[in-house]
C-alpha cells in the first residue's frame, strides 16, 4: 500500500499545489484540496481542482489496468444512484467506478420505484438517505434537480445529467480523454468543435465551463434553431482566455479544428419544429470523413452517446481511426471513480460547507 | 373604534399633491384632522422616519378560496394585505370554481365578512365561461353584482375574437378588460426569461417577444373596438418588458384607453436571481457569473413566477415606467402556494410569489436607491390603482388623507427594518424569494375603512 502522504506535483509557484491522493488509501486519509461537498455543475470548479480531477483519474486509470481494478478506498460506504431517465452507459459507469472502490452500490431506476407513485424528489431523497445511502448520483429530466436534492441530502451529491444543464462528469471525462491525445496533453489554444443540438444538451454547458476555463478555442456548430441563445453567452468571452463562437457554417467550425464533438440529435426536435427532418440533418451537419478531411489531419472525433449513426455521425467516422468514442467509455468510469474518491474526502475532512460558498 | 394620534410623521397625500411633515388624529375611525406642521414644529422631520399615507390598493391579488385553501384563504389574505398596507384587495377569479358568476362572489364575500378584517375586498370576474377561453362568462350578471373588471388571469384570453367581444361587453358595462398579456405559442413549458441567464442555466426560454405580440394584439383591437364603444377599457396587468412597456406608451400618447401595472418583484428583482445573485436589479450587471454576485444556490423555486423575472434592463424599463405614467400602478400579483407546490424542482414549481407583504419593502428598496421618488411610490399604491379602477373603486375622488372620513390609511417606518420570516407572514403561502432578508419601511398600522387592520406587535 501507498504511504499516506500525499505525493507532490511541482506547479507553478504562484499556485497552490495539485496533491494527487494515493487512491488505495481511504479518502479521508488523504490531504487533497478539494472543498467541495458536491459535484453539481463545473461553473463553480476552479481550473487547479480541474487539474487534480484529472490526475486523480490518472491515478485511477493506473488501478483500471490492474489485473484486479479495484482498490478499498470507498469499502463500506453507500453510494446510491438514482435515475429518473432512462440511461444505459451513464448508469453503469457510475456503478463500475464505484464498485471499483468496494463502494456499496444501490441502484434506483425512477420508473419502478415510488416515483412513478407521485413521490417527490425532496421525498424519495429523504428516503434514500434514511435506507443509508452517503453519497447520491442522481439523474433527472429537470434542470436544477440535484441542487434541490444536494439541499435535502446531508451527504454528497453527484450530478449524472439534469436536463439541458449541466453533466459535469461528462465533460470531465471529454477532458480528460482531450488531454490525453492532444500534443502537450494540452487543450489551450486547440479549436475544439461541439457540433449537432447545442441548445438541448447538458453536454454542451458543462463542456462551455471546463473548455473555456482550459483556454480552449471553442466552437459551437449547428442549425441556428439549436444554438439560441448563446450567442450571448459567447459574446461574454472565455473564462481561460481561449475564444469561444458559436457558428451555424459547419466549414467554418470544422476548418483547421483539433477535437470534433457530435451530439445526439433527438427525433422529437422535428416534431417541435426545431429541424426539417432527420434527412436534412443528416445532409447539412452529419459528421462525414469528407467534412472531417476539413479538420486538422488526426483531428480526434468524440461523441458523448449514444449516437444515431448516419444521421449526426457517419459510421465509418465513429469507428475511424480518429475516433475515440470508446476510449471516452472507459475514461468515464476513471473519472467518475476519481469524483467519488474525491467527494468522498471532502465529506469526511472537507470545509464545511457554509464557509466554501455556493455548491461547495 | 380606533383612536389613533400621531404627530412628527411625514404625510404623503396623493390627494392633495403634497407631502410633509405633519399629524394626524383619528377618532372613532373618523380622521378627525390632519395638520401640516412648518417652521420650528416641523423641525427634525422627514421622509426618513414615520410615514403616514392612504391605504394602500392592490390591482392584482389571488386569495384562492374557494378551492385552495391549504394555499391562501379569504381571512389568511386580508390578514396578509393589512401586514403588508393594504386597506383594499381586488381579487382575480382564478379560483375553484372560478369566479364566473354571482354565486361565487357572494361566497367570497361572506368569507371576508366572516373574517372580520377591516381590509376591503374588490373581484374581478372572470371574461370566459369556467376561464375555459371559449365562451364569455356572465359578465352582465357578474357587473350587477358588483366586480370591478374582468380578467382570465393566469392565462390570456387566447382567442384575438374573444378579446374584441369582452372589450366591447365589458366596457358598455363601464368595466375594464384586465388581460394577462402571454401568446402562450411562445411559452410552452417556459420556465424562465429568454436570455443569458436561462441559457446557461437550461431552462427554457420565455420570451419577452411572447408578452409583446400579446400587447400588441390587445393595443391593436381596442383601437378599433373604441370607436364602436369609447367606454371599452384596457388594463395589462404584470407588464415586465421594455417592448412592451414601450407599445402601452406609445398607445397612451395615442389617446387610447390603457391602464397598466408593473409587480414589485418586476421592478426589484432579475433573472439573476435564478442563478444565485441576490442584488437588486439596479445593481445587476448582466453576467452574474463574472461579478461575483452569486451568494446562493441557483435554481430557487420561489423565484419561479409568470410573467418571469426579466433582465435588469427590463427591470430598468418598469422603473421608468413608473416613473413617466406609463405605468399607473404598482401591482402585487400576490401569489400564494403551498410547500407541496412550490418545494419542488424550478420546472415542476407553481408560478407565483406571495408577495402582498413584501411589496412595500421592494418599491422602498427602489426609493431607498433614489430611483423613485416617496411621493411616486406612494401615489404608485394609491391613487394610480384607484384611477386604474374608476368608478368601480367607488368611494369618490383620489384616495387622500381627508378630515372627516373615515380613516383609510398605513403608518410605517422607513427608518425599521424587518426581516421576512415564514413566522412573520401573514399570508399561508410562505413562497418568497425574500425569506431571511431585511426590508425597509416595517408597517405599524393599518387603518382600513375606519377600522384597525393591523398594528405591530411592539
Amino acid at each position: 500500500m501507498s504511504s499516506p502522504t500525499a505525493t507532490e506535483a511541482s506547479p507553478p509557484a504562484d499556485e497552490a499545489p495539485v496533491v494527487v491522493p494515493s487512491v488505495d488509501a481511504a479518502p479521508e486519509t488523504q490531504a487533497v484540496a478539494w472543498r467541495h461537498r458536491h459535484l453539481l455543475d463545473l461553473d463553480v470548479v476552479s481550473w487547479p481542482e480541474i487539474e487534480l480531477v484529472m490526475r486523480t483519474t490518472d491515478a485511477m486509470r493506473e488501478v483500471l489496468e490492474r489485473p484486479i481494478a479495484k482498490v478499498p478506498a470507498l469499502r463500506g460506504r453507500n453510494v446510491t444512484i438514482l435515475f429518473y431517465e432512462a440511461s444505459t452507459r451513464t448508469r453503469v459507469s457510475f456503478e463500475v467506478a464505484a464498485k471499483n472502490l468496494s463502494a456499496d452500490v444501490v441502484n434506483i431506476a425512477a420508473a419502478t420505484s415510488s416515483v412513478s407513485k407521485g413521490e417527490s424528489l425532496v421525498d424519495t431523497v429523504r428516503t434514500v438517505e434514511a435506507l443509508g445511502a452517503e453519497m447520491l448520483v442522481i439523474r433527472h429530466p429537470v434542470s436544477g434537480a440535484p441542487y434541490l436534492a444536494a439541499e435535502t441530502f446531508s451527504g454528497s451529491v453527484l450530478n449524472g445529467g439534469d436536463g439541458w444543464h449541466a453533466h459535469p462528469t461528462q465533460a470531465l471525462l471529454d477532458l480528460y480523454t482531450m488531454r490525453s491525445h492532444l500534443p502537450g496533453g494540452s487543450v489551450a489554444g486547440r479549436k475544439v468543435v461541439i457540433l449537432g443540438d447545442v441548445l438541448h444538451s447538458r453536454v454542451a454547458r458543462s463542456n462551455i465551463w471546463s473548455l473555456t476555463a482550459a483556454g480552449a478555442d471553442l466552437w459551437l456548430c449547428g442549425p441556428a434553431t439549436l444554438l439560441r441563445g448563446f450567442e450571448a453567452w459567447a459574446s461574454r468571452g472565455a473564462a481561460g482566455g481561449g475564444r469561444f463562437n458559436v457558428t451555424s457554417s459547419l466549414d467554418e467550425a470544422l476548418r483547421d479544428a483539433d477535437v470534433v464533438m457530435a451530439l445526439r440529435i433527438q427525433r422529437e426536435r422535428m416534431a417541435s419544429g426545431l429541424l426539417p427532418s432527420v434527412r436534412e440533418y443528416a445532409a447539412r451537419y452529419g459528421l462525414t470523413s469528407a467534412r472531417l478531411g476539413l479538420a486538422q489531419p488526426g483531428a480526434l472525433v468524440m461523441h458523448p452517446g449514444p449516437m444515431n449513426e448516419g444521421v449526426e455521425i457517419a459510421a465509418d467516422v465513429a469507428a475511424g481511426t480518429q475516433s475515440v468514442i470508446t476510449e471516452q467509455v472507459t475514461n468515464g468510469v476513471a473519472v467518475r471513480m476519481a469524483l467519488l474518491y474525491l467527494l468522498a474526502g471532502s465529506r469526511a475532512g472537507g470545509v464545511a460547507p457554509a464557509a466554501a460558498g455556493p455548491n461547495a | 373604534m380606533t383612536d389613533l394620534d400621531i404627530s412628527g410623521a411625514w404625510l404623503v397625500d396623493p390627494a392633495a399633491g403634497r407631502e410633509g411633515p405633519g399629524e394626524i388624529v383619528v377618532r372613532d375611525g373618523v380622521l378627525e384632522s390632519v395638520v401640516w406642521l412648518e417652521g420650528e414644529e416641523a423641525a427634525g422631520v422627514d421622509d426618513r422616519g414615520v410615514i403616514i399615507a392612504p391605504g394602500f390598493i392592490d390591482l392584482h391579488a389571488h386569495f384562492r378560496e374557494p378551492g385552495n385553501e391549504d394555499a391562501e384563504t379569504i381571512a389568511s389574505g386580508l390578514a396578509a394585505a393589512a401586514h403588508g398596507g393594504f386597506t383594499t384587495v381586488c381579487l382575480m377569479p382564478n379560483t375553484t370554481p372560478p369566479l364566473d358568476e354571482p354565486g361565487v362572489l357572494a361566497r367570497v364575500r361572506a368569507a371576508a365578512d366572516a373574517s372580520g378584517s377591516a381590509v376591503r375586498l374588490l373581484a374581478y370576474g372572470a371574461v370566459t365561461a369556467g376561464r375555459g377561453g371559449e365562451t364569455l362568462a356572465a359578465l352582465g350578471e357578474l357587473a350587477d353584482a358588483g366586480v370591478v373588471g374582468f380578467s382570465d388571469d393566469g392565462s390570456c384570453v387566447a382567442s384575438a375574437s374573444l378579446v374584441r367581444n369582452a372589450l366591447a361587453y365589458a366596457g358598455a358595462l363601464g368595466l375594464p378588460l384586465v388581460d394577462h398579456a402571454e401568446d402562450a405559442t411562445q411559452t410552452d413549458g417556459a420556465e424562465a426569461n429568454d436570455g443569458f441567464v436561462a441559457t446557461v442555466l437550461g431552462l427554457r426560454g420565455w420570451p419577452a417577444a411572447a408578452e409583446e405580440a400579446s400587447v400588441a394584439r390587445d393595443l391593436s383591437i381596442l383601437a378599433e373596438v373604441v370607436r364602436d364603444v369609447p367606454a371599452a377599457r384596457l388594463h395589462l396587468t404584470h407588464v415586465s418588458t421594455a417592448g412592451a412597456l414601450d407599445l402601452v406608451r406609445r398607445a397612451k400618447a395615442a389617446g387610447l384607453p390603457v391602464t397598466c401595472d408593473v409587480t414589485p418583484h418586476h421592478l426589484a428583482l432579475t433573472d439573476e436571481w435564478i442563478a444565485g445573485s441576490r442584488h437588486w436589479a439596479w445593481e445587476a450587471s448582466g453576467d452574474p457569473w463574472s461579478d461575483g454576485a452569486i451568494t446562493t444556490e441557483p435554481y430557487a423555486s420561489s423565484l419561479r413566477v409568470n410573467p418571469p423575472l426579466r433582465s435588469a434592463a427590463d427591470a430598468a424599463a418598469c422603473r421608468e415606467a413608473l416613473l413617466d405614467g406609463t405605468a399607473d400602478a404598482v401591482a402585487t400579483d400576490h401569489a400564494p402556494h403551498t410547500a407541496v407546490e412550490k418545494d419542488v424542482e424550478f420546472g415542476s414549481a407553481a408560478n407565483g410569489i406571495s408577495g402582498i407583504e413584501t411589496a412595500l419593502g421592494l418599491v422602498l428598496a427602489a426609493v431607498d436607491a433614489g430611483l423613485l421618488p416617496l411621493a411616486r411610490a406612494m401615489a404608485l399604491l394609491t391613487s394610480g390603482p384607484a384611477r386604474v379602477l374608476g368608478s368601480a373603486w367607488g368611494r369618490g375622488p383620489t384616495p387622500g388623507l381627508v378630515e372627516g372620513a373615515p380613516a383609510d390609511l398605513v403608518v410605517f417606518d422607513r427608518s425599521e427594518t424587518w426581516t421576512v420570516e415564514p413566522n412573520v407572514l401573514a399570508s399561508r403561502g410562505k413562497n418568497t424569494p425574500l425569506a431571511g432578508r431585511q426590508l425597509a419601511g416595517r408597517v405599524l398600522f393599518t387603518v382600513a375603512g375606519g377600522r384597525l387592520a393591523y398594528e405591530a406587535a411592539d
